[in-house]
């Protein structure tokens, strides 16, 4: 096998000791409150979506799609060595601008899609700017543009347009399938397979999306540049590559791909924004950093790493409520990204111990 | 006015002691993001305190306990940072966000475990803890003063004392600034910054309670503490990293965010904007002051790069 | 006296994995003397020097201590048995004053509290006792680097330290600092200090020093006298063969201009002054000119105005008669400029790319390539077979090894592959040479005449006096940010070099030759 396959496995195989140690963790939360029930509830976390065929598989499904995206924006932004915290206010924004395009332009999905992803890029672009001209570090200027983003996002949907958005029976936004039915996201049918409401192509969109990312990061020379950038900015401004400019551009696609992810969710019908109580900002936005580093940044790994975390949140959910708490599943996820801070230091032992090996064999 | 200078003093207390536990940590040369959650955790575990031997105890006694175990649980909660970041070189922005999202969880988690056991298992559990914060808060006059303000300005006092005038302090500093010099001459880089980490965790979960309990007598940990970590952590940079300028920086940052309670029921009400607007001020005006500052920033030279005996 | 050595380090051997960094080795120091330890880059002195120093442990052999035997075990030990070190880089914190340098780590205090009076008089008095004249009060960030050298040997007297270590103390000073530094330390060796000088530099060796022990790749050699022995005779001891100071190159043949520099003024990033002023000179086909000075006098930021890395605040850069002054790095690169730069990891290679993927970092965007902005996969691995094949550039996988496993040897020649592959007009090389083996040495500097044989224009910068005199056609020396002197190597001793370096002699630099 060669160096680059071996390193693919080597990758796999450290977030799997993530995971096991994540999920054992969670075992013993679930043991320490409620020792009677806790393997049922493990069993129910591990079946995820399928603890509840097919409608859990179909919810599970919907999670899956703007994790995937976040995971994207975060993982895309890695790549270039800038930390992006600030996708769950990118987020944040996207949701706006589905919800705008929507309901008060009344777009057909694909526009309200764009709009979105517009609105994402813009929030990602700030920082990139912020970094590139002031040298504030990213990870300050998008923590602060999360709470501003998620005030923002507040206040327009609430208050803004003459509160057209907000449907005061609900506390929410208004439904799309109802205001702005042309905004839905179509479902190929997907939803009457599921016996869900929310199922719809969104997953393969972001599939797609994931696949050109891949593309971009690894074949081309847009790619090659913003890996430069991301292992050793000096030798690629002594190339010749403008760094400032990549920077701003690797936090714009990032916030476009956070963006792209809001759509996805909330133009699938799948939730609606209550911007009386919304004062944290969407875990599906957080939840981009654990994505994004259990698959190592890699776009293609990223999803099979978004469905893994909804497949534990589903399963979260279905947890029995009189014994336990949805965001056991949280905790989990928690735990793991914990875990996944060091898991290059887990790599980096197990390749020492190949190279070791190797080298011996050469002094023989 | 009044008001106002109440909500200022509340706020720029909670930031003054947060951003100057920030402060020991990246003086020491580890990078604290994770104060947010370092304030949740301890300010969870003093008001559980409060929810659970409120009445049961005497009031000084309670006071007391209550901000040591908030203390004590945020030093316990640091060293999870310090492990990645210090022993295992982990890091240090990715272990912390890991440590915010972990505190939010856990809060959720043991808070609505515990409504739910003491509500007779009724399934719908919220995530709300009711305390009271009355022997927290003293009158003066006109001017309610909280306990933590005293603690405050003690605290603000021994942190400059500390850094600049004891050998402790020269040791901590050198450790962020030149780990390798520190080394050179015997410190033991590893063991100081641990200390850092763990300073940083003191007063975070201390700040934490202090952000809880004065304000309000309910508090949802739906929320965390609400950004406020981060806040100090903006108010550090603008402090430069010196305790005395991080204490005008509090108050400045403390300004913005009070605006927000007191909008409604004051003059500004007729100026119509929303709380939301006035939510926001303390991040835009953190992000303006940063654009600004970062050209001569003097942050502590070695923070953010593990310190690795091998490498020279 | 029963046993007049200090520090007897016996039989040190010192594995790393996959080599040898020391191989039995024994060093053994007198009360009182200046000991020098002489050996080639990547001869294992500094990890020698580690060993006793307690920053490594020996795999086997014994250090004894006056006749007994001691263990070592970090730094603190060995402060515990009075030996001190002067790093090579200088381990003073920057923000911190001269003083609290000094006392940092043995802090002096009166309850809780620092107390920095007693300090300061001891400090002023070693001061005054051996001639290390300091301001205790000022910033190290603020002080020369020689005032900074005096600050570290201030810490080790200020400890009691009865055994020196100087690692190549010599490399950042100007002449009339290193022959301060010489006195001082004979000075301290006549107060009874015990002195290990670690060096490659023979002047300095014959000058202060009463013995010498010499390492080779890792193994003992011997140890001589300094009375009893020559300047050849070490140096044979210290490469295992004869050197020829020089360099096989027939004449220059200088055609037309091909750079022009006129009053190029660059801002210094560090204080406010210039780092470089208004300097005038141009470079002609078929000749390798040199810029010659020491470490810190404008070589740096000129070089970096001159690649498009740095603006220059004013003045002209003319090359091959089109006005690039303002042009983008991109821009300077096509017009036929390349650039090997002084820090090779920094600037020069990407440390995680693999070494194709290194070897077009120039070039990736040009047609042969990427199509439609698709890298050519095929194309760049052609390439850089071809080009490691031409230049001998070794690695593990080949194309595909991370440049990051490779040797410092192997990672310079393929930088200097890559650059000069690109067919330069003019071919930038800044201390192409440093931290390598002789062989490697050998080899880029074959390389670098070979350019100029071709009829290419080579700008080199370079700290080291023997590259200097031997490489170039041409000298331009640099002091302060101006150019001093233009010489001819053929036409110039050492020493005269050096004075021009040192800012104590200087004449007018015609712009054009």
């Amino acid at each position: 096998m060669n160096e680059k396959g071996k390193d693919v496995l080597l990758s796999i195989g450290a977030s799997l000791v993530c995971i096991v140690i994540g999920l054992v963790v969670g075992l013993l939360i679930l043991c320490c409150i409620n020792g009677e029930n806790a393997v049922d509830g493990f069993s129910r976390i591990l079946q995820g979506g399928f603890y509840l065929k097919p409608k859990g598989i179909g919810s599970e499904i919907t999670q899956a799609a703007p994790l995937i995206m976040t995971g994207l924006s975060v993982a895309f932004a890695f790549k270039t060595g800038l930390f992006n915290i600030g996708a769950a206010g990118q987020y944040t924004v996207g949701i706006f601008g589905a919800l705008y395009s929507a309901i008060i332009l009344g777009l057909p999905w694909y526009l309200c899609l764009l709009v979105a992803m517009i609105c994402g890029a813009v929030w990602g672009a700030v920082p990139g700017i912020f970094k590139a001209y002031f040298n504030v570090n990213e990870v300050i200027t998008s923590i602060m543009f999360n709470w501003i983003g998620l005030y923002l996002v507040n206040e327009l949907l609430y208050t803004g347009f003459g509160g057209a958005m907000y449907d005061q029976k609900t506390t929410r936004t208004y439904k799309l399938s109802a205001k702005a039915p042309q905004a839905l996201i179509p479902d190929a049918g997907l939803n009457s397979i599921f016996k869900t409401s929310s199922t719809t192509i969104a997953i393969f969109i972001a599939i797609i999306i994931a696949i050109i990312m891949y593309i971009i990061l690894n074949k081309t020379m847009f790619g090659y540049e913003l890996k430069a950038c991301g292992f050793n900015k000096d030798a690629a401004k002594y190339a010749g590559i403008n760094e400032k400019r990549n920077i701003i551009l690797s936090m714009t696609i990032a916030g476009a791909l956070a963006g792209i992810g809001a759509g996805l969710y909330f133009l699938s019908g799948a939730s609606e924004w209550n911007p009386q109580v919304a004062t944290a900002l969407p875990a599906i936005g957080f939840n981009g950093i654990p994505v994004a580093l259990l698959a190592m940044s890699n776009p293609i790994g990223v999803v099979f790493a978004a469905i893994f975390v909804a497949h534990i949140s589903v399963g979260g959910a279905y947890l029995p409520t009189k014994y336990f708490q949805p965001e056991i599943a949280d905790l989990i996820v928690a735990v793991i990204i914990y875990l996944c801070a060091f898991v290059m230091l887990f790599k980096g032992v197990v390749i020492n111990l190949l190279k070791k090996k190797h080298a011996d064999k050469e002094g023989k | 006015m009044v008001l106002l200078i109440k909500y200022t003093l509340l706020y720029a207390v909670v930031l003054l002691l947060v951003a100057l536990g920030g402060m020991f940590s990246e003086r020491s040369g580890v990078i604290n993001i994770a104060l947010e959650g370092i304030m949740t955790i301890g300010g969870l575990a003093g008001v559980f305190v409060l929810a659970l031997l409120g009445g049961k105890l005497p009031t000084p006694v309670l006071v007391a306990l209550s901000i040591v175990t908030s203390i004590v649980t945020g030093m316990i909660y640091s060293l999870l940072l310090a492990f990645s970041a210090i022993t295992l070189k982990a890091d240090q922005t990715i272990g912390g966000t890991a440590l915010n999202m972990l505190a939010t969880a856990i809060a959720i988690v043991s808070v609505k475990a515990f409504n739910n056991s003491s509500a007779a298992g009724n399934g719908a559990a919220s995530a709300k803890l009711t305390y009271d914060n009355s022997p927290f808060i003293y009158k003066i006059g006109p001017v309610t003063i909280n306990i933590f303000f005293i603690l405050a300005i003690i605290i603000l006092v021994c942190s400059s004392i500390f850094l600049f005038r004891t050998k402790w302090g020269l040791r901590l500093r050198a450790c962020g600034e030149h780990p390798q010099a520190a080394d050179s001459v015997g410190i033991n880089v590893y063991r100081w910054r641990y200390a850092g980490v763990v300073i940083s965790g003191a007063l975070g979960g201390l700040g934490g309670l202090a952000y809880i309990v004065p304000s309000v007598s309910t508090w949802n940990f739906e929320v965390g503490v609400a950004g406020a970590g981060f806040l100090a952590l903006a108010v550090m940079i603008f402090g430069q990293w010196k305790p005395y300028r991080i204490a005008g920086a509090a108050v400045f940052f403390a300004v913005f965010k009070s605006l927000a309670n007191i909008a409604d029921s004051t003059a500004l009400a007729n100026l119509g904007w929303s709380k939301n607007i006035y939510s926001m001020m303390p991040f835009i005006a953190s992000m303006i002051i940063l654009a600004f500052t970062s050209k001569n920033s003097r942050a502590p030279k070695a923070e953010g790069i593990p310190y690795d005996k091998g490498a020279r | 006296m029963a046993n007049d050595y200090i520090i007897e380090m016996l039989n040190i051997t010192k594995e790393f994995p996959g080599i040898k960094a020391n191989d039995n080795v024994t060093l053994q120091l007198r009360r009182g003397e200046i000991h020098a330890l002489l050996g080639e880059n990547g001869a294992g002195k500094s990890t020698l020097m580690s060993i006793l120093f307690g920053l490594y442990q020996p795999t086997s052999g014994m250090i004894k201590m006056n006749g007994q035997e001691v263990h070592i075990n970090n730094p603190n030990d060995a402060n515990d048995l009075n030996i001190g070190m002067v790093h090579q880089h200088f381990k003073l914190v920057e923000c911190f004053s001269v003083l609290d340098n000094i006392v940092l780590g043995v802090e002096p205090t009166k309850g809780l509290f620092l107390e920095k009076k007693g300090a300061r008089e001891r400090v002023m008095a070693l001061s005054d006792k051996y001639g290390l004249k300091v301001d205790p009060d000022a910033l190290i960030s603020d002080i020369t680097v020689g005032m900074q050298q005096r600050t570290e040997i201030l810490k080790m007297l200020y400890r009691d330290n009865d055994v020196l270590i100087f690692d190549e103390p010599t490399a950042v000073l100007t002449p009339q600092e290193i022959e301060e530094l010489m006195k001082i330390m004979k000075n301290l060796a006549k107060e009874g200090k015990s002195i290990l000088f670690i060096t490659h530099k023979l002047n300095e060796i014959m000058e202060v020093a009463d013995r010498c022990t010499i390492l080779r790749k890792g193994k003992y050699i011997g140890t001589v006298d300094i009375k009893d022995t020559t300047k050849e005779e070490l140096s044979r001891m210290m490469v295992g063969r004869d050197v020829s100071f020089s360099v096989d190159k027939k004449p220059a043949q200088p055609g037309e201009t091909v750079l022009k520099v006129e009053h190029m003024t660059v801002p210094s990033k560090v204080h406010s002054n210039n780092a470089v002023k208004d300097i005038s000179f141009n470079v002609r086909r078929g000749e390798i000119v040199c810029i010659a000075g020491i470490d810190g006098n404008g070589q740096s930021e000129f070089v970096q105005a001159l690649t498009g890395l740095e603006k220059m605040s004013s003045g002209k850069l003319i090359f091959e008669g089109k006005d690039i002054t303002n042009a983008t790095i991109r821009e300077k690169s096509k017009a036929g400029m390349s650039h090997i730069p002084e820090d090779r990891h920094k600037h020069g290679l990407v440390l995680d790319y693999t070494l194709e993927q290194n070897m077009v970092l120039q070039r990736y965007w040009e047609p042969e390539f990427q199509k439609a902005g698709f890298i050519k996969n095929k194309a760049v691995r052609a390439y850089s077979d071809r080009l490691i094949e031409q230049y001998d550039v070794r690695s593990g996988q080949g194309s595909s090894t991370v440049v990051r496993s490779m040797s410092g040897g192997n990672q310079q020649k393929a930088i200097i592959a890559r650059e000069i592959d690109k067919d330069p007009e003019l071919l930038v090389a800044v201390q192409p040479t440093r931290g390598l083996d002789v062989g490697a040495i050998e080899y880029i500097h074959k390389q670098l005449v070979a350019q100029r044989d071709s009829g290419k224009a080579v700008l080199l910068v370079s700290l080291e006096l023997d590259e200097v005199m031997d490489v170039s056609d041409r000298i331009l020396v640099m002091y302060e940010g101006e150019l001093v002197g233009q010489l001819d190597p053929k036409q110039i001793t050492v020493e005269e070099l050096g004075l021009y370096m040192a800012g104590a002699k200087r004449d007018e630099v015609p712009a054009e030759v």
